[in-house]
Order: structure tokens, then C-alpha cells, then sequence
């Protein structure tokens, strides 16, 4: 019990939505161990964001309990819940929403600013964790001037900032051309191997969901009882067998050697 | 930056009108000041001269209005001095030269085009008889350094503190007067509240400076007792009907009719003042509210604009408290930056600022108004120059933070309420 990051119990959401009531999620049981990499997949509307949204303390379920790092996040008042936001969750959106008038390293020192760490400390951490992203050279770079794949690692290490018991990523290549896609799933997946970053994201893309080390499928706000495991699972699949060089998850030849993985 | 332009105007507007109202405020108690002291001087110098009848061509100070006064200097042949002399019942007669010198300035009002004497500096020629500066204290009391006229002095001048400052020189100095050269001999003290800068010299010393040989501008006349002075006024009568002649009533008389009339200005400069003011309040009323509303709207609009970025915030875990405090301080800077470019406007267009929004309270000339006027610099209500002061500035400092913080208060608010879910949905 004890890693268990995350779970819930019977949640449901009902939203109304023009006089018509809308069940958004209905009796999702779920369970997220320390270290996971969960992907949830579902068509368009199937609750997916507001399933993120409940999890992420952004929104409260009608009915359900929903446990965080230990505490019941649906007993927290309203006015309790940014410090559940601040200090539990690393929020990774489609859109990136970076501050466009900040650079990187102060977009990332952005979740620091009202805890207790000291500035200087705030800025080693975004220093550390933009480098972790491979964006240090970049730091002082406006997000206007960061190519959309650039913005998304920002985004991920801003998420990152409060070193938070769990991600939460919507769609987080949903604005990406195929190559900052796999850089990005290659990242979460690399942060999840090397630092144990809990990871939940929210897909639809089924290449994107399948590097996932666990994939649950949402439909009508349900979780289905099916289950899937990931391709990715070890570090070792990310390095070609024969000549060792790093290697997309996906790929079927080693783009060096050639040979078929 | 519009918008902080248009605050900075409506901040200006805040500043130069108290400033503007102050300094009405400050010249007009000047002016009554003056009035008071120039009508209790004037009132004093009568009561000791009971026995004393002036002569002069003119009027003497007929005036037309306060703080004018019309100076068609004319003379009068020295001869007189000793016909007068003969009249029975006459004590002394003392001739004087007094010559102002100054430069002619045009004057556009509204009412027409004047032409006025600026006084620089007026000599005053007495007669240097011992008995005389005894006796009728025909010159000034407070030496403060060097020494008084004498009997017998000539070639050197007295002048008055001011003076001093006027032609830079001091006791001893030697003085450049309409080209001839006198040796400062004392300086006094002026008591002259009209601000009119006098020398006095030896009555000669000043005929000659002034090429008005053998001509005096006023005779005083004293007689024995009172009772003589009907007698001696219908003598000279006769003899100078072209002379005017005033005596202890008649100045006396003249002086609260002068009196009158300040005080009629004075109450219409109140008056004026009184609107004035009522005007302001108003117009700092409608630059207050407008000032808020200006923050009000742009807040507004900015929280509107920015309510994904508010939907990251607290997604990313900022507090209802620090959107709200964020979002505040915005206001209040914005405030602040337009409250330093309103001082600078102010600083600059005060006094046309306030001129626009304020009535004048400058009293300007009276129609049917001819002839050559000279200005007294104590006597007339000048326009005031608004110039905000340290003080006012950091009043609008202040009140910047206040209408900012005001302003800010709603729209901030709304901000920190704006649910995270809806706001991160908001394009």
C-alpha cells in the first residue's frame, strides 16, 4: 500500500451541461505505484481530461474518493487545494502554457516562487532540471523563441519543479510534428527510468501510448477492464544490442548499424 | 502605454489643480496682506502732518484702480516756492523732485492694449536743510549702513536696500544715475511695501541729473497752526489755480476711498477664489473616478486577456491569494508609472493646465482704461503660477497607490476566483 501514489475509489463526475446532465466518469477505480508510467487512451470525450483534471486537484468529483501521496485530496477545502497542486502534482499541458513574458529557467523557477527554498537554491533546481531536458544552453530564451518541441521539455521541467509525487500530462505531444513527439515520450519515459518519475498521460495517439509501461483504455467515462503492457519497460530497449547506440522504442532497425532490432 | 498616458493626464489634472488653487490662494493673502499694511502706512503718515498742504501739478496718486496708477508726471516752476513762502500763517515750504524711471511695456489684455510704465527706480530730490530732516522727517529713518543725508551733501546718493541689489553697488560705491556718477553715501532699510525702489539725493543734485533744472514735481506747504491752513489753501488758490491742493481731509478722505476700493477687489478676488475652488473639487472628483476606472476597465480587460495564464498559475499551485496579490500589484504599478508621468506633466503644464480648468482669478483691466499706467508691483493680483510642490507630488504618489489598489481591487478578485479548469479551457 505504502507505494501507491495515487488511487481512486468509485469516482465519479456529473457535469451539466445545458440543463442536461453529463456523466463524464462514472465508478473509475484506478491505481498508480510509485514509479509507474501510465498511458490512458479513449476517443475524444470518453473523460480522459476530466478524469487528469479530478487527479490533478484542478476539479472535484461528485461522488468518489481520490488519494494522493496519502491524503484525500476529496476531504482538502477548496481553499487548501493549491498546496496539493503545488507540491504533489507536475502538470504537462497540450499547449505547453508557458509564460510568454518569462524565459526558460524563469518559467521552470515559476512553482518555486512561495516555498521556502532559498532564490539561489530555486535557480540551481531550474538550472539542474532544464539541463536534465537538454535546454541549458537555452535557458534564457523567451518561449516565442523555442521551437515547440523546446517549449514542451520547458514545460516538463517546470512540471518537474517541485519534485511533485506524480505528472500528469495532457496530451502532451498533441501539438507536435513526429519527431518532437518521440523526443518528448522518449524523455517522460526517460525521466520515469532514471529518476522513477511518476508519470500519467493522457493520449490519444496509440504509438504514444504504447511506450507507456502500462496502458488503460477510457470509454463513456468508464475505465475498461482491459489492460495492456507498453513496449517500454527497461532501460535496455533504448539501446541498440549490437552496437549500443540509443535508439527510438519504435524502431525496427538500428538507424547506426542497420541490423534489425 | 495609452492607457498609462491617460492616467498620467487624469494624475496631472489631480495635481495642478490644488496647485493652481494654492497659489491663488497664497497671492491673494499677499495681496490683502499689502492692502493692510499700505493703508496703515498711509493712514499714520496723515495723522502727523495736520498742517500740511501738498501742492502738484497732478493728482498725486489718483488712481483708477488698485495696483495702477496713472503717472502723467508733470512739474512746477520753483519760483512758486518763494511766493508761497510770503503767504501769512505759512511756516516752511519744502520743494521735492520725484522722477520715476523705468521702461515702457506693452500690455495685451483682453480688453485692449495698455501701455504701462514698469517702474525701475524713482528719484527723490529734497531739500537737505537740517531743520527740514528734523523737523518734517523728509527722509527715510532706518539707515542700516553708511550714514543719512546731510545738510550741504552733494554728489552723493541714499539708497534703499533694494536699489542696492538693482544697481549692484553698495556704501561707498560710486553710482551711474542717468549718466553721472554719485558715491553711495547709505543704504536703508525700504519700508516700502509698494516694492518701489527710491534714492534720494539733494534736490539740485537731482534737477540737474534728471535736466529738469529750476522745476520741482510737489511742494508741501506747512503752516503755523491748523487754523491757518483754509486761508493759506485759498491763497495759493488764487495765485496757482492750475495747482491741486490736498490737505489732512482731503487725503485723508482719499485714502479710504483707495481703501474701498482694495477691499471691493480683494472680496472679488475672494469670491473668485470660492468658485475657483468649488470648480476644483469637482474636477479632482472626476479625475479621481476616472482615474479609478481607467485601472478598473484595463484590469479588466488584462484578466480577461490572461485567463489561461491565470488557469497555469494555479494549476502550477499559486494560491487564490497570490493571483489576486499578482494581479494587484499590476494595477498599483501601472498606477504608479502614470502618477510619475502625471507629475511630469504638471510639473511642466501646471500653470496652463490649471489656467484651462480653473476660472481666472486675475483680475484683469477695467474698460475705458487710457493714458500710460504704472504697475505696482505689491498692489495688483498677478496670475498666480501653479507650481506643484514636493509635498502634493507625493500626495499623488500616495493616492496613485490608493486609486490603483481600488481600481485593481474587482478585477483582481475575479481573477483569483477564476476556476483553473475553466480558465485553462479559455483560447
Amino acid at each position: 500500500m505504502s507505494d501507491l501514489v495515487l488511487a481512486t475509489e468509485k469516482l465519479d463526475k456529473v457535469y451539466k451541461l445545458k440543463g442536461r446532465q453529463v456523466r463524464a466518469l462514472s465508478d473509475v477505480n484506478l491505481q498508480i505505484k510509485k514509479g509507474d508510467f501510465i498511458s490512458i487512451m479513449g476517443p475524444s470525450g470518453s473523460g480522459k481530461t476530466t478524469l487528469l483534471n479530478v487527479l490533478g486537484c484542478l476539479d472535484k468529483p461528485t461522488y468518489g474518493k481520490v488519494i494522493l501521496d496519502g491524503v484525500d485530496v476529496t476531504k482538502v477545502p477548496e481553499k487548501g487545494l493549491f498546496k496539493m497542486r503545488k507540491y504533489k502534482v507536475g502538470f504537462v499541458f497540450q499547449t505547453f502554457n508557458l509564460m510568454p513574458y518569462l524565459n526558460a529557467i524563469e518559467n521552470v523557477e515559476l512553482p518555486m516562487e512561495g516555498t521556502k527554498k532559498p532564490r539561489s537554491e530555486r535557480k540551481k533546481r531550474a538550472h539542474d532540471l532544464l539541463s536534465m531536458v537538454g535546454l541549458a544552453e537555452r535557458k534564457d530564451h523567451r518561449p516565442s523563441r523555442l521551437s515547440a518541441g523546446e517549449q514542451q521539455r520547458v514545460a516538463i521541467a517546470r512540471a518537474l519543479a517541485n519534485n511533485p509525487a506524480i505528472v500528469l500530462a495532457d496530451e502532451p505531444t498533441g501539438n507536435l510534428d513526429t519527431k518532437a513527439k518521440s523526443e518528448i515520450v522518449r524523455l517522460l519515459g526517460k525521466l520515469n527510468i532514471d529518476q522513477g518519475t511518476t508519470i500519467v498521460m493522457v493520449t490519444h495517439d496509440s504509438h504514444m501510448a504504447a511506450r507507456a509501461s502500462r496502458m488503460l483504455f477510457l470509454n463513456d467515462g468508464k475505465l475498461l477492464a482491459k489492460e495492456k503492457q507498453g513496449t517500454h519497460l527497461l532501460k535496455k530497449e533504448f539501446t541498440c544490442p549490437y552496437c549500443g547506440k540509443e535508439i527510438e522504442p519504435d524502431d525496427t532497425f538500428c538507424p547506426r548499424c542497420g541490423k534489425k532490432l | 502605454m495609452l492607457v498609462v498616458i491617460a492616467l498620467g493626464f487624469s494624475m496631472a489634472i489631480m495635481i495642478s489643480i490644488p496647485a493652481g488653487i494654492m497659489a491663488n490662494q497664497k497671492a491673494t493673502e499677499q495681496l490683502s496682506a499689502n492692502y493692510n499694511a499700505y493703508i496703515g502706512d498711509m493712514e499714520e503718515e496723515i495723522n502727523k502732518t495736520l498742517t500740511l498742504i501738498q501742492c502738484s501739478l497732478s493728482r498725486g496718486f489718483a488712481q483708477n484702480r488698485p495696483g495702477f496708477m496713472t503717472t502723467t508726471e508733470s512739474f512746477l516752476n520753483e519760483t512758486a516756492v518763494n511766493d508761497i513762502s510770503a503767504i501769512e500763517g505759512v511756516k516752511d515750504v519744502l520743494p521735492f523732485l520725484e522722477k520715476t524711471e523705468g521702461t515702457l511695456q506693452t500690455r495685451e489684455t483682453p480688453r485692449g492694449t495698455f501701455e504701462m510704465l514698469v517702474p525701475e527706480y524713482t528719484i527723490v530730490g529734497i531739500p537737505l536743510n537740517d531743520a527740514y530732516i528734523d523737523n518734517y522727517g523728509v527722509l527715510p529713518k532706518d539707515v542700516t549702513e553708511g550714514r543719512n543725508l546731510e545738510e550741504g551733501d552733494s554728489g552723493v546718493v541714499l539708497l534703499s536696500l533694494n536699489n542696492t541689489e538693482y544697481f549692484g553697488v553698495g556704501v561707498e560705491d560710486r553710482v551711474n544715475i542717468l549718466g553721472s556718477y554719485f558715491t553711495v553715501i547709505g543704504v536703508y532699510e525700504t519700508s516700502d511695501r509698494l516694492g518701489l525702489r527710491k534714492l534720494y539725493m539733494d534736490i539740485s543734485d537731482a534737477q540737474s541729473v534728471t535736466n529738469l533744472e529750476g522745476q520741482i514735481s510737489r511742494i508741501d506747504v506747512y503752516a503755523e497752526d491748523q487754523s491757518y491752513v483754509g486761508e493759506i489753501v485759498s491763497e495759493i488758490s488764487s495765485l496757482y489755480p492750475e495747482f491741486y491742493l490736498t490737505t489732512y481731509e482731503e487725503r485723508l478722505s482719499q485714502i479710504e476711498r483707495m481703501s474701498g476700493m482694495y477691499e471691493t477687489t480683494l472680496e472679488n478676488a475672494e469670491a473668485t477664489l470660492g468658485q475657483t475652488q468649488a470648480v476644483a473639487y469637482q474636477e479632482i472628483a472626476v479625475a479621481i473616478v476616472a482615474t479609478s476606472l481607467i485601472v478598473l476597465f484595463t484590469m479588466l480587460y488584462t484578466v480577461r486577456e490572461r485567463t489561461q495564464e491565470i488557469g497555469v498559475l494555479k494549476a502550477i499551485g499559486f494560491s487564490n491569494w497570490s493571483v489576486m496579490s499578482q494581479f494587484m500589484l499590476e494595477g498599483v504599478f501601472m498606477s504608479l508609472i502614470a502618477a510619475v508621468v502625471g507629475i511630469s506633466i504638471a510639473s511642466i503644464g501646471a500653470p496652463v493646465l490649471s489656467s484651462l480648468l480653473l476660472p481666472s482669478a486675475t483680475s484683469s483691466p477695467t474698460s475705458g482704461m487710457q493714458g500710460r499706467q504704472t504697475f505696482i508691483p505689491g498692489l495688483s493680483l498677478q496670475t498666480a503660477a501653479a507650481a506643484p510642490d514636493l509635498q502634493l507630488m507625493l500626495l499623488t504618489l500616495g493616492a496613485a497607490v490608493l486609486l490603483g489598489a481600488l481600481g485593481a481591487l474587482y478585477p483582481a478578485w475575479r481573477a483569483s476566483r477564476t476556476s483553473p479548469m475553466e480558465a485553462l479551457r479559455h483560447e
